[in-house]
């Protein structure tokens, strides 16, 4: 039971994260990509992380990665607003059509 | 053929995938994008080689690394922007 949670679970991680290689490669402006990318990227890296919890159970271990997991949730955003605050600052223009 | 030992092949496949946007990528911050995308798949790896082996001392090493590139990534944004030439 434990072992088709996990899977199911890494099946999901693996489906998002080649989600966000088809946004990196799909859309043709920087301001479309880094949307896509960064958002899809946390998703598939909480669920891989929740699949390693399931799959060692509570221990010692599942703590320190719930440790790395709230850490990384905190800082990909940060990490994500930088990138797009350093573009506007830099003044990279805004694609013109909408659907880019 | 464990679970993680699966998942940890088709990882290194989507960093070397996300590597030709850095080749391609037009501007200097769709670079600084896909090193942040391999950076997150290096750490995904590095927790899972600590599953596979059971050595509890690897997630120490993945929380470094998770707070090393959150660092770069924000001084690499910030040294770029004032940068002359963008490409």
């Amino acid at each position: 039971m434990i072992f088709w949670i996990a899977a199911f679970l890494y099946a999901i991680g693996l489906f998002f994260i080649f989600a966000g290689l088809y946004g990196l490669f799909h859309f043709n402006h920087f301001y479309s990509r880094i949307l896509i990318s960064s958002k899809v990227e946390t998703v598939g890296f909480m669920a891989i992380m929740t699949a390693v919890i399931v799959e060692q159970g509570l221990s010692f271990f599942s703590l320190k990665v719930v440790l790395i997991c709230l850490l990384v949730m905190v800082t990909n955003p940060l990490a994500t607003h930088a990138l797009v605050r350093s573009a506007l600052k830099a003044e990279l223009p805004l694609p013109e059509d909408r659907d880019g | 053929m464990s679970l993680p030992f699966i998942c940890l092949c088709v990882l290194v496949f989507c960093a070397l995938i996300a590597a030709v946007r850095i080749i391609l990528g037009p501007t200097v911050w769709d670079r600084l994008l896909a090193l942040n995308m391999i950076s997150a798949k290096i750490l995904i790896a590095i927790v899972l080689i600590a599953a596979l082996t059971g050595r509890s001392f690897l997630l120490d090493i993945a929380l470094v690394y998770a707070l090393l590139g959150y660092i770069s990534t924000v001084l690499f944004a910030r040294i770029v922007r004032d940068w002359r030439d963008r490409t």
